[in-house]
């Protein structure tokens, strides 16, 4: 089953072209894939004989499951029982790439889709595939500007697919979205949340951050290792009744799949990395979490979770606590604000970038006072810090 | 005033004065034994690339540097070590240069065909044939521009007169009537090529001279007193307003064009005649008759050899140049930037 | 302010540094007593003498040796090259010499000269009196080069010039010497090595120089009008120095690059924009690099073929319709 878009994660093989035993051109068609996104057809990648339909038409397969068998040996022309399909003869099944450029393909206009540098950039800026955005250029061509609209217009609107329905429509929700629904409503029961918040002046960070077109998360990361080594009880989860209090400080970094469903990978023993190499790291991660290419533990062992919703320009966030972790910290947006510093001579007005870091604690495990110094601690780290030394080390 | 080859007799010329004499043999010795040090140091691969030797040509640049005055400009062709050294230039500035060191006049980035000192008024050794000649010919605009008396005098060789540049330059200065006097050293060979059989004419400087309207002069190359008070009317009628000068200096090389050149193509017996004829030997013999002694003499050899030697060892200790030197003063600014 | 033809701007500039600095001086061929054979000189002998303004004899090796010359021991030459095309004849003064002489020496040859020549074609005079070789000049190491498009730019640019200490050669647009533009009155200095933004659209950047910013500038208004495309135009001016950020701050913003050249295809000055375009602003371009050019020929001299080969308005209309979403 191809990948069709990103937030897709099964589709219904709807129309067989071929039966079992047909010989197979390449690139001629080869059976319909129907998402809730959309309906297309799928060439078959090589040609050959196709030996097996493992999912028929009108059955639901999740993405990357095979659905047939081509075999490009030298087989008996022509009586082929779905049965006697050799797994060692040469044969290959509908891979997701080829069928996701296909399926591009097949959108807007014959020829393959070519992608100027500008919108490449763009795309892999923003997570993108050729499917996601409609082309206005030449010949259905996707020019910069049509990018460039579309991720304007997505910060507005879910990105949908092109054909918008008007009355209320029905959906189940997928996989992803289920298991999250469970874990969040789980979590909401269980853990008694209380919400405490800082304003962090980010001026010093500012100033070390952009040499290295570093984003805020490395440098908030780096310092919240150092403040939860002070502040261990926040470093816990519960198994049972127990409190556990981790050794190692394993911060998770919480990543949106395009608004559908979130994946935490883990920055295994956070302090004493260089912070450069933290930055390198968490960079990847999330990289690799929105491409689906986490391996398993790199989803396991998160000792405290990062929730970073300041991209979209939030001023606040009380997030739900990762459980069974004892705490998740939310960084919103920094902006600049005209702030009040205090001097010698008296007070004065400076433009400083500014943002608000809130604590999600669980009540069980530790009370507001120790919140709340953890906070001032991590604000103080943050604001204090050797920043260009740290960039150095 | 027209004046054919003079014999090579040791008949003293009486207006060149005895401390000028001094001067003329003492010059001629640093060149002499600067160039054979040159040579040396090619030998032992301290100097790269190539090197066009003027051995055996000394007494037409030790002439003109003793005729010259400091603020006079010199022009001459890659072979140019010793019209360099004759205007005062430092000999570890030029044997550094040749060996691509920091000490060089040029710091490495020129080499020996274009060697330069404009604190001593050598506007540049030029490796262009007869490229020197025109720009020798602004130089001179200059001064007279300016009027300052300054003259510019420009050496080349006998292949050079076949170039436009030479004819341009020529016509040009004397329609202008500029303080410049052309040298031409003619050592009878082209590079390779005996000048005669390329050549129009017998003496090719001075039989084109009418074609410019100048008178044809032709003096011994080898005696650096003849050269010296050719240079000494030449300059004088420049700056006085009287316009170019074109002389034809007799002379001969004792080298090939170059390094890579053994000379093979001379006829036999040619380098020996000439060499008996050797500028250097021979002015020795005319201050001993002019009553210098022998110890003087033997005094002023010693010295020009100290100082080649210190040169040498001045050259040899100094460190290579810097990679950094790479982007360097293309422009005013010591930069190279040729973009924002 | 006043309304100057493109000419009276080369005799302005001139005049205006010959007053201020005794030490320039001007030498070419009919310069003098003719005023130039274009008129571009016109009242500077009257004005300054036979001194200091020269009619040389058709000697350009000559003429550019001597400008070389008298640079370095202390004048400030303007020397006129009648026909860019006879750079070809001087090459050896301006490529290998004059270029080189500070270089070579290590910074002790001073060079402050400037080479004026008139440039281009469009007048009917045939192949060897009409190319555009900005380009000669600009690959040679050494040599700063410059082409203004407008009266305004040639009286700042050739004073700036002037009192730059390296060598510039000054390439003037013969086909333009009648145009007439603004000017300032007084002491007028441009500065080399600035571009100069004259249209700001949205789907493309045309970067031009010379005689084909006036091409660029009405097809940028034709497309405007009559086709919907919009188009920045920026006028290059400088060669050498390049202005390579504000080139590369247009391209940026529209995503497409488009050279207007004179020249010949091959090698011409948009050649190298183009690699540093797409070398530098690689991740921005929306589309490929476009290069509009004269074919790979000399130009003919019949009106209707020399107006064909030279890149028109006309063509840049065509061709942008073409190439551009």
């Amino acid at each position: 089953m191809p990948q069709l878009g990103e937030t897709v994660a099964e589709g219904v093989v709807t129309r067989w072209y071929k039966q079992v035993g047909d010989k197979v051109a390449a690139d001629e068609m080869l059976f319909d894939v129907e998402t809730d996104k959309v309906s297309t057809e799928i060439p078959a990648p090589v040609s050959g004989v196709l030996t097996e339909i493992l999912v028929p038409e009108g059955a639901t397969a999740k993405v990357g499951v095979r659905l047939a068998v081509i075999s490009e040996g030298k087989g008996e022309a022509g009586s082929i029982k779905p049965a006697a399909a050799a797994p060692a003869a040469a044969a290959s099944t509908v891979s997701a790439e080829r069928a996701a450029v296909s399926a591009a393909r097949g959108v807007d206009s014959v020829e393959g889709v070519r992608l100027s540098p500008a919108v490449r950039r763009l795309f892999a800026e923003h997570q993108l595939t050729p499917v996601d955005v409609r082309g206005s250029g030449r010949d259905g061509r996707i020019t910069r500007d049509d990018v460039i609209a579309f991720v304007a217009a997505r910060g507005v609107s879910v990105p949908r697919a092109t054909t918008a329905p008007v009355g209320d429509v029905r959906q189940k929700l997928n996989a992803v979205r289920k298991r999250t629904a469970d874990h969040m409503l789980q979590t909401w029961r269980n853990v008694p949340h209380v919400i405490q918040a800082v304003e962090v002046d980010y001026h010093r960070i500012e100033q070390a951050r952009r040499e290295h077109k570093l984003t805020y998360l490395p440098f908030i990361a780096y310092a919240t290792a150092i403040a939860l080594q002070r502040f261990p009880l926040l470093n816990a989860s519960f198994e049972g009744e127990d409190l556990v209090v981790h050794g190692r400080v394993n911060i998770g970094i919480a990543v949106d799949l395009n608004f559908e469903g979130l994946l935490v990978p883990v920055v295994k023993d956070v302090p004493g990395k260089p912070l450069l190499q933290l930055a390198r790291e968490m960079n990847d991660l999330a990289q690799r979490a929105r491409a689906r290419q986490l391996k398993p533990d790199e989803v396991k062992q998160g000792t405290y979770t990062l929730s970073n919703s300041g991209v979209y320009g939030t001023l606040f966030t009380g997030a739900l606590i990762n459980e069974p972790q004892v705490a998740i910290l939310s960084t919103d947006s920094v902006r600049k604000k005209p702030v009040v510093i205090e001097g010698p001579d008296g007070d004065s007005i400076a433009v400083r970038p500014v943002g608000v870091l809130a604590q999600s604690f669980d009540h069980r495990a530790i009370d507001g006072a120790y919140s709340g110094a953890f906070l001032r601690e991590l604000k103080t780290i943050l604001e204090t810090n050797d920043w260009t030394q740290a960039l150095t080390a | 005033m027209s004046t054919t080859a003079r014999k090579n007799a040791a008949t003293p010329a009486p207006e060149v004065g005895s401390e000028t004499r001094l001067e003329l043999y003492r010059l001629q010795l640093e060149l002499r034994y600067c160039e054979k040090r040159a040579y040396d140091l090619f030998l032992q691969n301290l100097i790269k690339g190539t090197s066009h030797l003027s051995l055996g040509q000394e007494a037409i640049a030790a002439g003109f540097g003793v005729a010259m005055r400091p603020d006079d400009y010199t022009f001459c062709t890659y072979r140019g070590h010793a019209h360099t050294l004759a205007r005062g230039a430092s000999m570890t500035g030029v044997l550094g240069e040749l060996m691509g060191r920091q000490c060089g006049l040029l710091g490495g980035k020129g080499g020996s065909m274009h060697l330069t000192d404009v604190a001593h008024g050598v506007m540049g050794s030029y490796a262009i044939i007869g490229a020197h000649l025109p720009i020798a010919a602004g130089a001179a605009w200059s001064a007279q521009y300016r009027g300052t008396q300054q003259a510019a005098v420009c050496f080349f060789g006998d292949g050079t007169t076949n170039i436009g540049a030479f004819h341009e330059a020529l016509n040009f200065s004397v329609v202008w009537k500029l303080p410049v006097v052309y040298v031409c050293e003619n050592n009878l060979y082209m590079e390779y090529t005996p000048i005669s059989s390329v050549t129009a004419v017998e003496h090719p400087a001075a039989d084109r001279a009418s074609a410019y309207g100048l008178p044809s002069i032709v003096v011994d190359g080898n005696d650096a007193d003849a050269v010296y008070l050719e240079a000494s009317r030449a300059l004088a009628k420049a700056r006085a307003g009287g316009g170019p000068t074109l002389i034809e200096a007799m002379t001969y090389r004792h080298s090939g064009h170059s390094r890579a050149d053994p000379g093979k193509y001379r006829p036999p017996g040619e380098l020996d005649a000439w060499l008996k004829r050797d500028p250097v030997p021979f002015y020795r013999q005319r201050l001993i008759e002019h009553g210098v002694d022998e110890r003087t003499l033997k005094s002023m050899e010693d010295e020009a050899m100290g100082k080649v030697e210190q040169a040498t060892a001045n050259a040899k200790a100094s460190a290579l140049p810097s990679v950094d030197d790479i982007e360097k003063n293309l422009w005013s600014d010591g930069g190279v930037a040729w973009r924002n | 302010m006043a309304e100057l033809t493109y000419r009276d701007a080369v005799a302005a500039g001139i005049a205006q540094e010959m007053e201020r600095d005794q030490n320039v001086v001007f030498l070419g061929e009919d310069v003098a007593h003719a005023g130039g054979v274009f008129k571009a000189t016109v009242g500077l002998i009257e004005r300054f003498g036979p001194l200091r303004v020269r009619d040389c004899p058709i000697s350009e090796q000559a003429i550019i040796g001597a400008a070389m010359g008298a640079a370095m021991t202390g004048l400030r030459p303007i020397a006129e090259i009648m026909f860019s095309d006879f750079f070809a004849v001087c090459w050896d003064m301006i490529a290998n010499e004059i270029a080189k002489a500070r270089y070579m020496t290590n910074g002790q040859m001073a060079m402050p000269l400037v080479i004026r020549t008139a440039n281009g074609g469009g007048s009917r005079f045939g192949a060897q009196h009409s190319q555009s070789v900005e380009n000669w000049a600009m690959m040679i190491p050494g040599l700063k080069v410059v082409a203004p498009a407008f009266p305004a730019d040639v009286k700042g640019l050739l004073a700036a010039a002037v009192r730059d200490p390296d060598p510039v050669i000054f390439f003037e647009q013969k086909s333009l010497y009648s145009l007439k533009g603004e000017v300032p009155d007084g002491e007028y200095v441009d500065e080399l090595g600035k571009a100069k933004v004259l249209r700001h659209g949205k789907d493309c950047t045309i970067v031009a120089l010379a005689a084909m910013v006036h091409r660029a500038l009405e097809a940028a208004e034709v497309l405007e009008r009559e086709h919907g495309i919009s188009c920045t135009v920026v006028d290059v001016r400088s060669l050498v120095p390049l202005d390579t950020q504000t080139i590369l701050s247009e391209v940026a913003k529209t995503g497409r690059l488009v050279t207007v050249e004179e020249n010949p295809r091959l090698c011409g000055w948009g050649a190298e924009i183009a690699s540093i375009v797409a070398d530098e602003c690689f991740w921005e371009l929306d589309g490929p690099i476009i290069r509009i050019t004269t074919p790979h020929v000399p130009l003919p001299s019949a009106d209707l073929l020399e107006d064909h080969t030279m890149p028109s308005a006309e063509r840049i209309v065509r061709e942008l319709r073409a190439k551009l979403d």
